[in-house]
């Protein structure tokens, strides 16, 4: 019988956490969201010497605070699910600022093997580590690690498998702090354990009692319905103002400053410095991609490529595609022609419509940006250009990094929704994705063009441009001064950069895709089926004619205008297509193309966009943001209709 | 450094501190404390950023934009605003590391 083992990655970002999770696991592999949160989890799984090892890697964090999400979501696991054991990768060439997660985790009181990892990197820099001191001060096994090479990932496993099965035994490091802060540690942890036996089952006393003592409110919010709730929480706060008063400090940083100078003990000893540092090619790389007046046209340079990889490679691959489905749709509806054709057309245009919207619109383009998202992840030049372009996200209530989401959404929506994810918060995730979703897509782009830009004029087409960056600027602030919660300012690692791997890469994109397939396919064919249906049914007909008085009274738009919209919803540039095959688009005075194009460009964004929205923020945000899409469009369109009509007549 | 800092103000004992954001490329200074809001303290504290600790000002975004400062040998980019809210004592001769 084969024996079952769970382990956990955990540690900061940049460490190579994510290469030894690959090197662990390969392509066995299930990357999705943890329950409820837009915080990406990849499990896997891999046999070895007997056991099968179930692998969770954990997001990339700096502590186990209540700071964002991903830290939640981390501590959560480690002391609910309790996994047998944790291995913690550590970036040798940072040992004091790692250390500091390491001292949370042995807090945690879970049981570690460390991973001392880019022992090469860190001898580059003349750092040598004495992996046998470390290992004796923490009392925890430390294995070096050249992940990217596969070099001591068999000794690490060999490891884990030895403490998981007993056969080594250690010794964990108890962190004592200073004499003021420890004993009110110990007092907490005495009364917790007294008046709260049930959270002492769950989690460790001491650990509620330091979480306590740093005013961790996310532990303040588990204790409520615990019978003495109040009782604790008046107590803890008690310690800890009197604690804040004698250092004159947050409570938080005491305990930080005081992790931190044990940290730095530990790194003292144990590091060798050896020849001093020479500025190398990666040093370089980093003084000319951040810098003041060359940065940026090599961020413009590096969002180029991007584009160009993105939605060249992304266009000839649809186009590719389409040519060869196109053929096979044709083929089922001949070969279904012996039913009834309102059957054939729910078959071929609702179902398979569907299947090829998501093969021919939504994954040529997701598969090269996911490559690219990879790469620029494991390159480390996200952090720069989140660098160069803070001050300017800053303005609509974001920061640097949003920037990348947000220049994504000028190809597709779908791939811009799901780089939201690189934004810390829900809060910021939120506002990110509200706002790429009124950023023109490139089938919003051919409405825009071939309707405004070919009838009315290139200038008019760039006012529209110029108008939708400005309504995103103003729509951001309002979403930031509308939603709760504190916005974060720009706080983030520079990692050195790095030369990514291309397995890493290759794999992180197949199960990203494969997730992807998984969660929004089966919503796209949903969508088209429903839309056809409705078609088949005659519902659209009546549709048309409810909608009349938006669509001719408040927009001023011709009443078949309607049909095409609601079948935009599909994919954007359907609307038009639809739209000149009802009516000559010459018919249309200039203000009704622009208030079509400024409708489109706004309302509720395409099917594949909508499943990626529900992919990343749940069902309610994914649904207020479609509800404040069409409602926005509505409102600019009868506005810009009657301000437009005053203009120009 | 003989430099006064524009946001600088004295202390107790007459010390020059400034705002993180204010040193100048290349100079260092010793964090004294950061002010705001209770996330933000925790947050700059957990980074590194805990009073005592040397960091060195390595560049300043253009148009007001981010600063990069290394702290416990860890390159980090801090937005304008929140290198405002740190404040340093300058450390008066750069040793020669």
């Amino acid at each position: 019988m084969t024996r079952q083992l769970r382990v956990a990655l955990a540690g900061n970002a940049n460490v190579g956490k994510s290469v030894i999770f690959n090197q662990l696991t390969g392509l066995n592999q299930i990357v999705g969201n943890w329950p409820g949160k837009t915080v990406e989890r990849a499990e896997g799984t891999l046999h070895f010497k007997g056991y099968t090892i179930r692998v969770i890697d954990l997001p990339g964090i700096y502590s186990l605070s209540a700071f964002s999400i991903e830290e939640i979501v981390s501590r959560e696991y480690i002391a609910v699910e309790k996994p047998d054991v944790i291995i913690n990768v550590v970036d040798a060439s940072a040992l004091e600022r790692n250390l500091y997660l390491t001292l949370q985790l042995l807090e945690l009181e879970a049981p570690i093997v460390m991973a001392l990892n880019q022992v090469d990197f860190a001898a580059k820099k003349g750092i040598r580590i004495n992996v046998d001191k470390l290992s004796e001060m923490l009392g925890i096994p430390v294995v070096p690690t050249v992940a990217i090479t596969g070099s001591g990932i068999n000794e690490l496993l060999t490891t884990v498998v030895a403490l998981a099965s007993g056969e080594i035994k250690f010794n964990p490091l108890k962190i004592r702090f200073g004499a003021e802060i420890e004993e009110r540690v110990q007092k907490i942890q005495k009364f917790v354990k007294k008046k709260l036996p049930r959270m002492c089952a769950a989690y460790p006393a001491r650990w509620i009692a330091i979480k306590l003592l740093e005013r961790d409110e996310d532990i303040a919010n588990k204790l409520k319905g615990h019978e003495n709730w109040a009782e604790v929480l008046k107590y803890a706060e008690k310690q800890a103002a009197e604690l804040e008063k004698m250092h004159g400090e947050p409570s938080p940083v005491i305990l930080a400053s005081e992790r931190y100078s044990i940290a730095s003990k530990i790194a003292k000893e144990v590091t060798i410095l050896e020849t001093p540092p020479r500025i190398s090619l990666e040093q370089k790389l980093d003084a000319i991609t951040t810098h003041n007046v060359l940065g940026y046209p090599i961020l413009i340079g590096v969002i180029l490529a991007m584009f160009s990889l993105i939605f060249v490679g992304g266009s000839f691959l649809s186009s590719f595609l389409e040519s060869i489905l196109s053929d096979i749709l044709l083929y089922i509806e001949v070969s279904l022609a012996f039913l009834p054709q309102e059957i054939v057309k729910l078959v071929a245009d609702g179902v398979f419509g569907g299947i090829i919207a998501g093969i021919t619109i939504a994954l040529p383009y997701i598969l090269p940006f996911y490559i690219i998202l990879a790469l620029i992840e494991d390159s480390g030049y996200l952090p720069r250009a989140a660098f160069l372009m803070d001050n300017l996200m800053h303005k609509m209530g974001l920061h640097g990094k949003a920037f990348i989401p947000l220049v994504l959404g000028y190809g597709c929506s779908v791939p811009a929704c799901i780089g939201c994810r690189i934004m810390e918060t829900e809060r910021e995730r939120l506002i990110a994705a509200f706002v790429v979703t009124l950023i023109p897509c490139a089938a919003r782009t051919v409405i825009i063009l071939g309707l405004v830009g070919k009838y009315v004029g290139l200038h008019a087409a760039l006012a529209l441009y110029i108008f939708d960056l400005a309504l995103v600027f103003f729509l951001g602030r309002i979403a930031f001064k509308v939603l709760p919660g504190e916005p974060v300012g720009l706080i983030m690692e520079m990692p050195p950069y790095k030369r990514p791997s291309l397995k890493v890469v290759l794999t992180k994109t197949w199960n990203r895709i494969k997730d992807f397939v998984y969660i929004a396919f089966p919503i796209i064919i949903a969508g088209s089926l429903i839309i056809t249906a409705l078609n088949i049914t005659g519902f659209i007909d009546y549709a048309t004619k409810a909608a009349k008085p938006i669509i001719s009274g408040w927009l001023g738009l011709p009443e078949e205008a309607g049909v095409p919209l609601i079948f935009g919803v599909l994919r954007k540039e359907l609307a038009l297509i639809l739209l000149s095959e009802i009516l000559p688009l010459e018919t249309l005075s200039a203000v009704q193309m622009i208030v079509f194009a400024i409708v489109a460009m706004l309302y509720i964004p395409c099917v594949a966009t909508v499943a990626a929205l529900l992919r990343e923020l749940g069902l309610k945000k994914a649904i207020a943001i479609t509800f404040v899409d069409v409602a926005v469009a509505l409102l600019v369109g009868g506005l810009a209709y009657r301000i437009l009509l005053l203009v120009i007549a | 450094m003989f430099r006064r800092k524009p946001h600088g103000h004295s202390v107790g004992n007459n010390e020059e501190l400034c705002a993180l954001a204010d040193l100048a490329e290349g100079e260092k200074g010793v964090v004294v404390k950061a002010i705001g809001g209770f996330g933000l303290v925790r947050r700059l504290a957990e980074m590194g950023l805990t009073p005592g600790t040397e960091v060195k000002l390595v560049k300043k975004g253009s148009f007001g934009g981010p600063v990069e400062v290394e702290v416990r040998g860890v390159a980090l980019a801090l937005g304008r605003g929140v290198a405002s809210k740190v404040l340093v004592k300058p450390v008066k001769d750069e040793p020669h590391d």
